[in-house]
């Protein structure tokens, strides 16, 4: 114990000063969490990241389902995730998780509201700048997702900006204006919706 | 058997309260070690965080000496503007080594979470603005080609907030321009990292403050009277003279107060150790009476009895200070987070900067103030006359 403590702050002691990659929370955890749940009583906050959950496996296994490589400077193994675990009481009503997505003008904030199942109960985009930026942070355009599960975004293929004929997907409709910034949005919510599967429900299969 | 393993073996004699004293000495010498770590890693901190904004005067309109913080506090309106040609007038005084302008800009960007958020803009000079702040280092690209051009070059806090790279487009919220990023800095520790630069004559443009400025940074020269460069300048009408080496003094002068304070608890903590030396030495002896005076009635002398006690005060301050001044390295980086939380402003860069002289001195006068606590016990040991203490012995 003696030896693990001392260890610990020696760790303290040499470690290089580290920058963690960005990562993406929520601005207003209590205010949006009471919004997305308005049942909710308490939630929980985890850190999670492809290099701790798995590493470069884990890395690959999300780009193949993502049918799209991780690319850019920022979108790396690294990146932190933070997950809130919603509950009523003891009960887990859902999660709360975002993404951090390269846009046409700057950065994209999406969040996704699950339920305990997978499925989506809200869509919020925290942060966009765009010439549709408005649009894409309706509700209108938000309540275009819900309920979809990330089974109905197998077939959308990220690197193409398609969705499989007569998918979810193919349904939702782009705002005027909302140009690659539309497909931005929707290749971070099937990474979200990935990294979800991988963080939280295969694990809860298993 | 010399004096320094008895004076050792007699310690180990009472391990709980050797271990006890030496306990409290190791944490007067880590808070001393701790503090004095902190006093120097701040004021270098702070002359870093000073020297790298580039220059050593900021001119800015009356009224408005704090442009950042104006512009967040009032949603990006309420600041102040003085007129280009203050570039000239102040150019022309023989103390001027380099000269920048900058025009700060703010705007209210309602896609910023829920209720929407300021985004800055700080308008720079493509010719002197690089040459004031050398110590920036470019991870993607470079400076603006121009100082009308539409182009960005991004901190790189605000790049991966942004997740721009160069040759990204950026838009200025609520404006229908688009702005090509062609340079992302390198982390520097510094506020640049979270600021996003635009040639200071297309910031004039998009925001229509043509001919105006919300700043002028001022280089001077070597070894010229600084006072009365600050008095010549406060000649000049409506704007404000604010000098880094005045930030910096009233930084400093407000963690003196507080480091007055902290140093006189330092010095409590010390003399709390001492006095518990004293206490365990003294007892050492009392308990040991009968048992010095044998050794004096062997042919020890007062002199040898007093290195003796002297002795092991030295080992119990030395292992305690020790001890301490390691816990000082080894605790700097939980120290330096727990002052960062609690101080309102706290430069970049390591806050404790503990280093050999530091710990040396701190390690210096533990053992000293042990040496001169250790004199009352050790004199009192060698005045001790053998035949009372055999006597007291068989009473």
């Amino acid at each position: 114990m003696a030896k693990k403590m001392l260890a610990v702050l020696l760790l303290f002691c040499f470690a290089p000063s580290s920058f963690a990659a960005v990562g993406c929370d929520l601005n207003d955890p209590d205010r949006d969490v009471a919004r997305l749940f308005p049942a909710s009583t308490n939630y929980k906050t985890r850190y999670l990241s492809i290099k701790t959950g798995g590493g470069p496996e884990l890395l690959t296994r999300v780009e193949k389902r993502l049918g799209d490589s991780f690319h850019g400077l920022y979108e790396n193994i690294d990146v932190p995730y933070t997950l809130y675990d919603i509950y009523r009481g003891t009960q887990t009503i859902g999660y709360i998780h975002g993404v951090n997505q390269k846009g046409e003008y700057g950065g994209i904030q999406v969040f996704l509201a699950l339920d305990p199942a997978g499925g989506i109960k809200a869509f919020y985009v925290q942060k966009l700048t765009s010439r549709a930026a408005k649009n894409l942070r309706s509700r209108e355009f938000g309540s275009q997702f819900t309920g979809l599960a990330l089974k109905d975004f197998e077939g959308y293929d990220p690197a193409a900006a398609k969705a499989a004929p007569g998918s979810p997907p193919a349904a939702i409709k782009a705002p005027v204006k909302a140009g690659k910034d539309f497909n931005s949005v929707m290749r971070a919510v099937k990474k979200n919706l990935i990294l979800m599967d991988e963080f939280v429900f295969s694990k809860k299969e298993k | 058997m010399n004096v320094y393993s008895i004076a050792y073996k007699n310690l180990l004699r009472k391990k709980v309260r050797t271990t006890l004293t030496a306990g409290g000495i190791m944490l007067s010498a880590w808070v001393l070690a701790t503090l004095l770590g902190f006093n120097r890693g701040y004021q270098q901190g702070l002359n870093r965080d000073i020297d790298n904004m580039g220059f050593q005067v900021l001119l800015t309109a009356k009224g408005c000496p704090y442009e950042a913080a104006t512009l967040m506090l009032k949603g990006g309106t309420g600041l102040r503007y003085m007129p280009e040609d203050v570039v000239k007038t102040v150019y022309a005084n023989a103390e001027v080594d380099k000269i920048t302008p900058m025009l700060m800009q703010g705007v209210f960007d309602p896609d910023k979470g829920e209720n929407g958020a300021v985004a800055a803009y700080l308008g720079v000079d493509a010719e002197t603005f690089p040459g004031m702040k050398t110590y920036l280092e470019f991870k993607q690209g470079g400076w603006f080609s121009r100082n009308d051009s539409y182009e960005v070059v991004m901190g790189f806090e605000a790049a991966e907030l942004e997740q721009r790279e160069a040759g990204d487009k950026l838009l200025i919220p609520g404006m229908d321009e688009e702005l090509t990023v062609v340079g992302v800095l390198k982390r520097s520790g510094t506020q640049d990292d979270g600021t996003i630069f635009l040639p200071i004559n297309t910031v004039q443009k998009l925001f229509k403050k043509k001919g105006q400025l919300t700043g002028l940074g001022i280089r001077v020269k070597k070894d010229i009277d600084m006072a009365a460069f600050e008095n010549k300048l406060y000649e000049l009408p409506d704007v404000q003279v604010v000098s880094m080496a005045q930030v910096k003094t009233t930084i400093m002068n407000l963690v003196n107060s507080a480091r007055v304070i902290v140093l006189g608890i330092a010095g409590i903590a010390i003399i709390i150790a001492m006095a518990g030396v004293v206490n365990t030495i003294l007892m050492s002896v009392m308990e040991r009476y009968a048992e010095i005076g044998i050794i004096k009635s062997m042919g020890a002398m007062p002199l040898d009895i007093f290195r003796m006690i002297w002795m092991e005060t030295a080992i119990l301050c030395g292992l305690g200070g020790a001890a301490g001044i390691g816990l000082a390295f080894v605790t700097a980086r939980l120290a330096e987070a727990a002052v960062r939380y609690f101080l309102p402003y706290a430069p970049n860069g390591a806050l404790i900067a503990l280093d050999a002289r530091i710990s040396g001195f701190a390690f210096a006068l533990i053992v000293v103030g042990g040496l001169l606590s250790g004199i009352y016990p050790a004199w009192r040991a060698a005045r001790v006359r053998p035949l009372d203490a055999i006597r007291s012995e068989g009473e």
